[in-house]
């Protein structure tokens, strides 16, 4: 996924704040960092003990007569100290890291569910989703080469000063190569990775040959297409094959340079070694130690110039999650909410709309000058063109949106003087397509009561599925209210799962209920089944219904006629119908073909 | 790019199972064994300077610096140079060849198991959820496709490695080598019980990352449920939850790792260690050379990578055995309709006999049709009527051959549906389904789907005959319009108008049709009305029917119920029934919707 369009309307600022989100939360995991880099330096002590301690052991037990023992204990202390210290840098390094992008996955998380919909609205799934994965595989790349790239840095240096200190001329051989792995460590990280998300592109495109191919499977057979969709795969199998061996091109120029660059030092000191070997001036022992540390160079060197290109590639990330961090939340609790009145005796939930205006962005204004008033426990029918603002008012209600001009109040409270999980969980909604979640049917209905115990309180489930009508095909279910539904789930019909919403709006007994064309996703022949459960739903209860069609209009007690954002006939769903020529107009274009419908 | 994430119980192979699939994949890649031989050759060439190199130091020390032989260190120090440069030309070679090889054969079963999955009837496609074979299709091939790039050459070269460094060693000195390899064991072992553990751990890693992504989906998804829940704050919980699971199993792959590297360390310069003491030895003895001791020394730190390196590659090797098992499967599922060799072309005709067919599908308790018989005339309008399961959709499936029939048969022309050639089959019936689906591409590419060698002119011919050919005339493109995925650049209307278009091209005898439940935006709902009517005229159409209007204009209807033909004959006959059955679905439709009805008749 090479993308970098920002997702929403971020503010863009300078990098310094990118890098703010990972600072913060390294400071936050700074005792095991720190333990980390420690272990990281003393492990350089222990890496740079043994190729002196093998010199030691050649000159004076291999080459000279000492005794061999001593300096093998050594040695092997040595490896002792060094191995635990290998394990705990990589421990920490590994650990802290995965922490961090854990942590920042949640910070993504919270701040993009508490945005308003409105940024869900531009925001595409598939991108915040890679801004919570591969976004952040890329720091926690870098995280982890922290600890141990400062031990590297470390091991270099005192490597490089041990050398020169045995022989500054040899040491220049030895090292000279060196500086161009760490340059094409770097040069190969950056060449590989446009390669690696060319070739991740043509695997996506290939993915999307396969799904329209099985998706449209029905059309491929129908006209015998099967040559034609085998060639469009053709395509896409030589791009990935084509791109993939652009990238094993990249591999072949840089890796055997980085495999085999060191060897060249070796080449040197063994030449120019072995003659002051000859000479008298150096001894075997340290000959074998410059094999040694030359070899012991390599794999630091190599990952410093990878550091260099992660911390390149985090920066980009980092910079996409601040965009997305950036985004201040529209809708937000005021300062000193007020609380509502108490529900009593079930006559709640009166709504008033007065001079309310409203548009959305920079648009046109959907709702002008709108007044509107509900009493308790009546329910109200919105009918309109589409575009004429029906659907706008119930996203105003459940404050969504705010209004720019006007204001809207529930039992006499503004909207915006209320804590917003409060009001929302007061009004219940079912919407045109029902969003079920892949867990079981009780958890389902439980959905609005986050505090509910399913075990405890099965009862008040079931008594909102029979409310719903849906208690009937529930006990029908392979097990019953444990069913689990969602897409990797057990599928429902769409009746039933509009009569799982309806359960689930009224669960948690809302002071009003909102029906936003609760039936128009539903197979006509289908809609009794609910209409049933939505008349046993709205009795005695505050309702908003936005419906197309005429057999869902004909429930509420007043139909509410919306033209150019106001309103502009009231009245009953009958007399409007026998009356109102722009009334009977606007249900004939609203379903011109449901008067067709066969009924089953 | 998502799925395919999950990690099921197939992932465990035994081991009979898993020499059985490489076995079978090794024939599969016969074609790409002489590329893959000589990347070998050049891997052999990659490695020799790791060999060389502790060789030839001997060689100098022992020869050239102990005897103060300078042209002998000359001689070292030149041939080193030379391997150096032979083991570059290799290792660069390596690279592409082996990558080659690879990727050709990536491709190759990617083709295959398409073209595969393409022979297979309908029915497998109802077995077989769509997420299942995109997965297989794109995560189990790529979970090869490190085998390809990384896998398989450090396999070969790690092996080579191993078994050559092995053999200079004894060669050099058998005492030596067998004290400094003492614990060669060690580090065996420990890798053995490294590949076990960090294989579960990877395992339960892959699936916490899995089912991560669909909390978070269904979190972006159902964004505007939860918050007009009042819920964020719980599904925060949720998530967190979730989240911290797969740290969790990200810390146990740490921990597994950090040991094992740790012990390797320790092995590694433990092996050094021993060296020096048993050389200092063997010096002593006269035994050894210094140089000897020098290389042995150098030569076991290249012995202990290689050991690492396949340790760590099993876990590889076990993910693409355990996708290429899940692959073979499909590869062994025999399409069900299929084309005899004694296959003759359909005539051309609309005359269609459906004659006592039944149909149970697979795993079904009872028949989803039974004893269905139905003559139509050439030209003659059938509509099929019915609630949901009554068996409407399955006949209509049956008469366009995407099923054959359990019992029973169809025939057209007086040939049975069963002996036709496949393609004279998709000639004469077109089905045209309930939404006009759309591929991703043009117009002009989504038309020609029914006939890949019609010319730019035969395409609007096509949309002519059905009246379509001024609406694509009025956009900017033309047929050229990129549609994008699912048509979404379209409206439903002119997707289903395409959809038409194809059929129009194909000019079929016979047309079956599933008529839309859902309604189009009222500017092409009568484009496409007057489409349809034009591709109907002339033609044998089965329609599985919603509407009232659709049954009306029909020559006959068919009334079906669990399964069964229960009512055939003309609208008027059939509400002459008394009690019948279709009488009883008009009266239903009447009375659900008074207030309307006398709006549309009017």
């Amino acid at each position: 996924m090479a993308d970098s369009a920002p997702v929403g309307s971020g503010i863009r600022s300078v990098r310094e704040t990118n890098w703010s989100h990972l600072i913060v939360l390294l400071k936050a995991q700074w005792v095991g960092i720190s333990a980390g880099v420690g272990l990281g330096l003393v492990w350089t002590v222990g890496k740079i003990a043994v190729p002196l301690l093998t010199q030691s052991a050649v000159d004076k037990a291999i080459v000279g007569d000492g005794s061999a023992f001593v300096w093998a204990i050594g040695i092997a202390c040595a490896g002792l100290f060094t191995g635990v210290l290998t394990a705990g840098r990589r421990f920490f390094a590994f650990k802290e890291s995965r922490m961090v992008e854990t942590m920042l996955r949640e910070r993504i998380h919270d701040h993009v569910l508490g945005l308003h919909p409105e940024y869900h609205d531009n925001a595409q799934t598939g991108q915040l989703m890679s801004r919570m994965s591969s976004d952040l595989n890329q720091v926690q790349m870098f995280v982890v080469m922290i600890p141990l790239t400062l031990s590297h840095v470390a091991l270099i240096l005192g490597v490089t000063g041990v050398l020169i200190s045995l022989d500054p001329f040899l040491a220049l051989i030895a090292l000279l190569p060196l500086p161009f792995v760490n340059v094409s460590a770097k040069l190969f990280s950056n060449a590989i990775h446009p390669a690696v998300l060319a070739v991740q592109a043509e695997q996506a495109q290939l993915s999307t040959v396969v799904e329209e191919s099985i998706a449209g499977v029905r059309v491929v057979k129908g006209f015998g297409a099967e040559a034609v969709r085998m060639k469009a795969l053709e395509t896409e199998a030589d791009d990935i094959r084509n791109v993939s061996l652009r990238a094993a091109q990249i591999r072949a120029k840089y890796m055997p340079f980085l495999e085999l660059l060191p060897l060249v030092g070796l080449v040197g000191v063994l030449g120019v070694g072995g003659l002051r070997v000859i000479d008298g001036s150096m001894t075997i022992g340290e000959l074998v130690a410059f094999n040694f540390f030359v070899t012991l160079l390599v794999w630091p060197l190599r990952s410093i110039g990878m550091t260099v290109a992660f911390g390149q590639r985090a920066a980009a990330a980092l910079e996409r999650v601040h965009e997305v961090l950036s985004v201040e939340p529209a809708i937000a609790d005021p300062p000193e909410p007020l609380v509502l009145p108490e529900i009593s005796a079930g006559r709640m939930g009166a709504v008033r709309f007065s001079d309310v205006g409203f548009a959305y962005g920079a648009g046109a204004r959907v709702l002008d000058r709108f007044d509107l008033d509900i009493e308790a426990g009546e329910s109200i029918a919105i009918v309109g063109a589409t575009g004429s603002g029906k659907s706008t008012i119930a996203r105003l209600l459940l404050r969504f949106y705010d209004p720019q001009q006007g204001s809207i109040t529930l039992d006499g409270i503004d909207l915006r003087s209320l804590r917003v999980d409060e009001l929302r969980r007061t009004i219940g909604i079912v919407f045109e397509d029902t969003l079920l979640f892949h867990d079981t049917v009780a958890a389902n209905i439980a959905f609005t009561v986050p505090s509910m115990d399913l075990q405890a309180e099965a009862g008040r489930i079931r008594a909102a599925a029979e409310l719903a009508g849906a208690a009937g095909f529930i006990d029908d279910l392979p097990d019953g209210y444990d069913t689990v539904l969602g897409e990797r789930g057990y599928s429902l019909s769409g009746g039933q799962r509009q009569r799982i919403a309806i359960a689930r709006a009224i669960i948690s007994n809302p002071r009003m209920l909102i029906l936003d064309d609760a039936t128009s996703a539903v197979d006509p022949s289908k809609e009794h089944e609910i209409r049933s459960a939505m008349a046993t739903v709205m009795d005695g209860r505050t309702t908003l219904v936005i419906a197309h069609r005429p057999g869902t209009i004909a429930m509420a007690d007043k139909v509410v006629l919306l033209d150019d954002g106001c309103i502009c006939a009231t009245g009953k769903h009958q007399e409007l119908l026998d009356s109102y020529q722009p009334y009977r107009e606007v249900l004939a274009a609203l379903e011109p073909g449901e008067s067709e419908a066969v009924v089953n | 790019m998502w799925h395919g994430a999950g990690v099921d119980p197939e992932d465990r192979l035994t081991r009979d199972d898993a020499s059985q699939v490489l076995r079978r994949a090794a024939r599969l890649a016969r074609p790409y064994w002489r590329t893959a031989l000589a990347a070998v050759g050049f891997v052999a060439m990659a490695t020799s300077a790791t060999i060389a190199g502790p060789l030839l130091v001997r060689f100098g020390i022992d020869t050239g610096i102990r005897t103060e032989n300078r042209s002998a260190l000359g001689v070292a120090v030149a041939a080193f140079g030379v391997v150096v440069i032979f083991a570059y030309i290799g290792s660069r070679r390596q690279y592409v060849l082996i990558n080659r090889a690879g990727e050709g054969f990536l491709r190759e079963l990617r083709l295959r198991l398409f073209a595969h999955i393409q022979r297979q009837s309908l029915g497998f496609f109802d077995e077989h959820k769509a997420g299942v074979l995109v997965a297989r299709m794109t995560a189990d091939i790529e979970s090869m496709s490190e085998l390809v790039q990384w896998g398989l050459l450090q396999f070969v070269s790690a092996g080579i490695l191993l078994v050559v460094a092995l053999c200079v060693l004894l060669v050099m000195s058998w005492q030596l080598t067998l004290v400094a390899l003492a614990v060669l064991p060690v580090v065996v072992l420990a890798s053995m019980r490294f590949q076990r553990v960090s294989n579960e751990a990877y395992l339960e890693v892959r699936e916490r990352v899995g089912t991560n992504l669909s909390t978070l989906q269904e979190n972006l998804a159902g964004v505007r449920v939860i918050q007009a829940s009042g819920r964020v704050d719980e599904q925060r919980r949720r998530f967190f939850a979730s989240n911290r699971g797969l740290y969790a199993a990200h810390l146990r792959t740490v921990k597994a790792s950090t040991w094992y590297f740790g012990v390797v360390e320790f092995c590694g310069v433990a092996a050094t260690a021993l060296g020096v003491f048993a050389g200092g030895w063997l010096v002593g003895r006269g035994d050894v050379s210094v140089g000897t001791v020098v290389a042995v020394v150098l030569l076991l730190a290249s012995l202990f990578e290689p050991v690492q390196q396949l340790s760590q590659l099993y876990n590889t090797v076990q993910a693409a055995t355990a996708s290429l098992k899940k692959m073979f499967d499909i590869l062994d599922t025999e399409p069900e309709i299929y084309e005899r060799h004694s296959a003759v072309d359909l005539p051309r005709s609309g005359a269609l006999i459906v004659d006592g067919v039944g149909f149970t599908y697979p795993g079904a308790q009872r028949p989803a049709l039974s004893d269905a018989t139905l003559h139509v005339a050439s030209g003659e309008r059938v509509a099929l009527v019915g609630p949901t399961g009554a068996g409407k959709s399955t006949l209509a499936k049956i008469v366009a051959r995407l099923y054959d029939p359990s019992v029973g048969s169809v025939s057209l022309g007086g040939v049975d549906l069963v002996d036709a050639t496949l393609s004279s089959l998709r000639s004469q019936i077109v089905v045209v389904p309930q939404e006009g689906f759309l591929f991703n591409g043009t117009v002009a590419d989504n038309l020609r789907l029914a006939d890949p060698s019609a010319s730019d002119d035969d395409l609007w011919d096509a949309l002519d005959r059905i009246g379509a050919r001024r609406r694509f005339e009025l956009m900017p493109e033309g047929l050229g319009t990129v549609v994008r995925e699912r048509g979404s650049r379209l409206s439903a209307g002119e997707r289903q108008l395409v959809s038409l278009g194809r059929a129009a091209l194909v000019d079929p005898s016979v047309l079956v049709l599933d008529e839309a439940t859902s309604n189009l935006d009222p500017g092409t709902e009568a484009e496409v009305e007057m489409a349809l009517e034009r591709l109907m005229s002339g033609r044998t159409v089965i329609v599985v029917a919603h509407r009232l209007s659709t049954v009306r204009r029909a020559d006959r209807v068919v009334v079906c119920d669990k399964g069964r033909l229960v009512e055939v004959g003309t609208h008027a006959e059939l509400l002459s029934i008394p009690n019948g059955r279709y009488a009883a679905l008009q009266q239903a439709w009447l009375s659900s919707q008074p207030a309307v009805s006398d709006l549309t008749q009017g």
